[in-house]
């Protein structure tokens, strides 16, 4: 093999060269901190979020004109590869100043230290995020690593029309959602309520956080990880149990066949967050009009908490030479009314600022639900009994093998439980490799 | 070639020179790259604590930890045989359809071969972002027309989707995108045999099958090699295909083949020293069953150069 | 579809005047090839046919009409891809043509002058350079655009056009495809005749050598210029500024918006519809210079 020994000197000479730089880099950081004073800046800011660049125009027209602030807006695809994006150039001390980050990605970034402390900028915009949303940015610490942009509180969301042709009632338990899964298989066999879907671990992780799950709590300085908990189980056991006695479908979400079976109204509900109007605005267009929104089924009778599932937000990245004036743009884009506005018109998101919620923007519904006018207003009052959530630094791969475990046992109809086990030690195993304190 | 002897200095320069491009872009843009791959795979994070907070991770020597944490993850084993079943259809099929094409395009008095030509190789062109759209309409019963005739003719709708049928799927995938890619590569070397070679057997009386058999193919032989070695690779590093297929079924997982474990670990769980490490294991495992294959072919065309 | 057998037929009858072509052949179609590559036609273009006829359906129609029942919104999908986000995609477009148009020229010439080097001469180390060149192709491109990356970030060139072009510029396949084309286009007393009316070896090659050539690089070309067009980790991790984004990038963005934005499937569909007709036009140009009369015309020159 020739190319072995070419291979190594190669290898040595990057070591040379990546230690050099790693020794320049810390010397640059030190610079940094001088060099984040107010005075003209330029700030890059990485969104998907469409219509962003709008919102931006609105700034940089408006305050950031006066306080010679400017942000361009470079507009990237979502998912979790904009996370490894983030992070190899933050390797390479490029990270832009400012990134949209999903809330259960934010551990993972800070822990790669990608993300700045702005608590000092971001006193006032505390105030105007309900607790259990602010808590998310802070991870627990006397640090604030983002402000939070929008949230996706979960509902449920169901074919009224169709619950009447088939005389199901709108189910307010999780019992009686099974119940209304069997009887509709009764009358209707070539139909099903939903369907369990393993492509989104955002939708599970939402309905074991409405149980009460705990996944990551830190102790001391270990994490302690519960994705194998008490109200995890239950949650598993009841979806593993519906989809093996055939009440619901097991096809994945997001897919041409998922979209007609909404569509042709073959499923005919599916629990979802406050974000759904606008799938199922692509996914199921003949069904205008026909869908209504209920709070999720709960637990036990008289309960009322529902999980989360989506939702991002702001943060400033600690290879910003402007992180000051980062923060100042990201508090105004989600607490400023008029920016929150537009954001909600340009990019339709469901804001996470709690005023905003029930401002103008949202007094009408959205056109997909123009049946329920109280749509928002009922919206608001859900998002308020939004559980605690609990993400640690590698939600990633929690979220890789829950695609994976539970794709295959969606498939067998098999045990669910054994799949959440499969993914509690993908995860634990992964924290210990990575050589973080793990309590037992 | 006439002896090395006579050459005068800028003739022995001279392919020194022209390759040095290529040296250069090689050694910036592959050699260091891989270098740098294969230091990572070398090394691991080490967090402490909560790992929250500057300084809470580094990166440390791990020796061949990733390598021996690699070989043994039962995953990467299963990937590498669901490859190899998948690569036995892939590469007979695919290589056999592009080689017959590529005959019959050259043949005589075949009519529409501008269109056939670009027809075959169109598919080459459609980008992986619609391609998961596009067999998702064609491979999910609810929606694929195919199921639709099935279904009107009461025959039996086979999922495609699951157990061995899913080879199919992955295969049919694969060779539908790259036969024609194949068959240019043979066609443009079927191009190059001289007139009077053709001639020649013809003039002997050979008809068109015994003169693709005994002249065309032979003469096309090094291009049949290139094809051979590269689809070799592409087998071994099969990748777009089951990604394509992963969003429609449950059937897939995110550890498919052993290149769809590495973008795991490197994209998805930010894993980058493990993934350089099963990177690195993949690389060795294609270049000795791929230059092996090369070494094999070059030995056997010497043995007819020398006869 | 007649040019092509009177292309094909003209060098022959040309160098071997007065054979084979005789004239009761003249005229009748080989049915058995013909078919037999209408078939592989129709399996190669029936899942193109289904982007053509998703391209013209309405976002309603995509999931509610039969597959392959067209649609009615074809020009209003195209107004509505030039109008998102001021024709950015036509940006994108041009983008992808650069990169692609660009990448694939510096990348063919590279191929050339490497693979006419590994055919035509031999000398020390010839096959070392070879199989190390090969052994490019090993290490899987996934892995590689993480490092490619922070090497990029060192010279400061990331998020630059040459990011994307520069680590494209190298293709073992093209570099292998060239050698196999020299060998066998090329011939070496060609080369010794063009020594001793005392060419210099640059000279023989762009001037005899590179004619010869031509049908294999416009293959070599045509590859490069597919493989960088669809081309999408690479530019994934290099380029932030969607400004400087190729196609495949782009769509990749109108899938991706986030869970509170549905995917513009139709947008995506119809821009990777338009995306194909360069390709299509390159390929009609491209086949032009697959037949033998440049070859024959410079062996006799």
């Amino acid at each position: 093999m020739p190319i072995t020994k070419h291979n190594r000197l190669v290898a040595s000479t990057i070591a040379v060269v990546l230690g050099a730089t790693s020794l320049a880099a810390c010397g640059s950081s030190d610079d940094d901190k001088s060099a984040s004073q107010s005075g003209p800046a330029t700030l890059t800011f990485w969104t998907w979020a469409p219509g962003m660049d709008k919102v931006v125009d609105l700034w940089n027209k408006g305050p950031g004109k006066q306080q010679q602030i400017t942000v361009e807006v470079k507009k990237q695809a979502s998912g979790d590869t904009l996370i490894t994006k983030i992070l190899t150039a933050h390797k390479a001390k490029k990270a832009p100043d400012l990134v949209q980050a999903e809330y259960q990605a934010l551990p993972t970034l800070v822990s790669n230290d990608a993300l700045a402390d702005i608590a000092a900028e971001s006193k006032e915009a505390k105030t105007k995020f309900a607790d259990g949303v602010w808590q998310q940015t802070t991870l627990g610490t006397d640090a604030v690593y983002a402000i939070p942009q929008d949230i996706g509180p979960m509902m449920f969301y169901y074919r009224a029309d169709l619950f009447k042709k088939y005389g199901l009632t709108v189910p307010t338990t999780w019992e009686q959602f099974a119940e209304t899964a069997r009887a509709l298989k009764k009358k209707a066999p070539d139909k099903a309520l939903t369907t369990f879907s393993a492509n989104d671990s955002g939708q599970f992780a939402g309905l074991a956080q409405q149980a009460g799950a705990k996944w990551w709590t830190a102790s001391g300085d270990k994490w302690k990880v519960g994705i194998d908990d008490a109200a995890t189980r239950k949650v598993a056991d009841f979806w593993g149990g519906l989809v093996k006695e055939g009440a619901i479908d097991n096809q994945p979400m997001y897919q041409p066949a998922w979209n007609k079976a909404l569509n042709t109204g073959k499923e005919i509900a599916w629990v979802s967050a406050v974000w759904a109007p606008g799938t199922l605005t692509t996914a199921a267009p003949q069904t205008t009009g026909k869908w209504a929104m209920a709070p999720l089924p709960q637990w036990s009778a008289g309960e009322n908490v529902t999980g989360s599932w989506g939702g991002s937000s702001t943060a400033v990245t600690t290879d910003s030479p402007h992180k000051a004036a980062a923060a100042k743009f990201a508090a105004w884009l989600n607490t400023d009314p008029q920016a929150v506005a537009a954001l909600a018109k340009e990019s339709g998101i469901y804001p996470a600022s709690t005023s905003a919620q029930t401002s103008d923007a949202f007094a009408q519904p959205p056109a997909f639900f123009s049946n329920q006018p109280d749509f928002y207003t009922k919206a608001s009052e859900i998002a308020k009994t939004t559980a605690p959530s609990a993400w640690g630094p590698n939600v990633n791969v929690a979220y890789t093998s829950f695609n994976d475990a539970f794709g295959a046992a969606a498939k067998n109809k098999s045990d669910f439980g054994a799949a959440l086990k499969t993914m509690q030690d993908a995860t634990v195993a992964d924290l210990k490799k990575q050589g973080f304190g793990v309590a037992q | 070639m006439t002896t090395a002897r006579r050459k005068p200095y800028g003739v022995k320069g001279a392919p020194y020179g022209f390759l040095l491009p290529a040296t250069i872009l090689f050694v910036l843009f592959f050699a260091l790259p891989i270098g740098y791959a294969i230091w990572l795979s070398l090394h691991k994070v080490q967090v402490k604590g909560l790992g929250l907070g500057a300084g809470a991770r580094n990166e440390v020597w791990a020796g061949l930890r990733n390598y021996t944490d690699a070989l043994t993850d039962s995953e990467l084993v299963a990937g590498a045989l669901r490859v190899a079943g998948y690569g036995l259809i892939v590469v007979p099929v695919m290589l056999g359809l592009a080689l017959v094409f590529a005959l019959m395009l050259d043949a005589e008095k075949v009519r529409l071969a501008p269109f056939t030509r670009l027809a075959i190789f169109l598919p080459y062109a459609i980008p992986g972002v619609v391609a998961a759209l596009l067999w998702g309409f064609l491979y999910l019963p609810d929606v694929s027309p195919f199921y639709f005739i099935l279904g009107k003719l009461g025959l039996p709708q086979p999922n495609l989707l699951d157990g061995g049928p899913l080879f199919l799927a992955l295969s049919n995938i694969a060779v539908w995108g790259g036969t024609g890619f194949n068959m240019i590569v043979i066609y443009t070397s079927l191009q190059a045999i001289p007139a009077e070679v053709r001639e020649a057997a013809k003039l002997d009386g050979a008809g068109p099958l015994q003169t693709a058999l005994r002249i065309k193919i032979p003469m096309v032989a090094p291009s049949l090699v290139l094809t051979f070695f590269f689809s070799i690779i592409a087998t071994l590093q099969v990748f777009s295909e089951p990604t394509t297929l992963k969003p429609l079924t449950n059937s897939v997982s995110t550890t498919w083949s052993p290149l769809m474990k590495v973008y795991r670990d490197a994209f998805n769980t930010g894993d980058i020293y493990a993934a350089a490490a099963e990177a690195v294991i993949i690389a060795v495992v294609t270049l000795v069953l791929s230059f092996g294959f090369l070494r094999a072919a070059n030995s056997r065309t010497k043995q007819e150069e020398a006869r | 579809m007649s040019s092509l057998a009177v292309r094909k037929a003209a060098p022959a009858a040309g160098t071997t005047p007065g054979t084979a072509q005789g004239p009761p052949l003249r005229g009748r179609i080989a049915l058995v090839p013909t078919l037999t590559l209408l078939l592989g036609a129709l399996y190669c273009l029936l899942p193109v046919a289904w982007v053509v006829i998703a391209a013209t359906k309405s976002g309603r129609e995509l999931f509610s009409t039969f597959t392959f029942l067209p649609g009615t919104g074809f020009t209003q999908n195209i107004k509505d891809l030039s109008a998102y986000r001021d024709g950015i995609y036509w940006k994108w477009m041009g983008n992808s043509a650069l990169y692609a148009g660009l990448g694939a020229l510096l990348s063919t010439a590279v191929s050339a002058v490497s693979g006419y080097a590994l055919a035509i001469y031999r000398f020390r180390g010839r096959e070392t350079i070879f199989n190390v060149l090969m052994a490019g192709v090993l290490m899987p491109p996934v892995i590689l655009a993480i490092p490619q990356y922070l090497l990029m970030a060192k010279a400061d060139l990331t998020d630059s056009y040459a990011s994307v072009l520069l680590p494209l510029v190298l293709s073992p396949y093209g570099v292998y495809l060239a050698r196999i084309y020299a060998a066998a286009a090329v011939p070496g007393d060609v080369v010794e005749a063009g020594r001793m009316d005392g060419a210099g070896e640059w000279r023989i090659f762009t001037r005899v050598a590179l004619p010869m050539m031509v049908p294999g690089l416009v293959t070599v070309f045509l590859f490069q210029f597919v493989a960088v067009w669809n081309n999408f980790l690479l530019p994934y991790i290099m380029l932030s500024d969607d400004e400087k984004f190729p196609i495949t990038l782009g769509l990749f963005t109108l899938l991706e918006q986030g869970s509170n934005t549905p995917a513009l499937y139709t947008l995506v569909i119809t821009g990777a519809l338009l995306a194909i007709i360069p390709l299509v036009a390159l390929f009609l140009v491209i086949q032009r210079f697959w037949s033998l009369d440049l070859l024959s015309g410079a062996v006799k020159s």
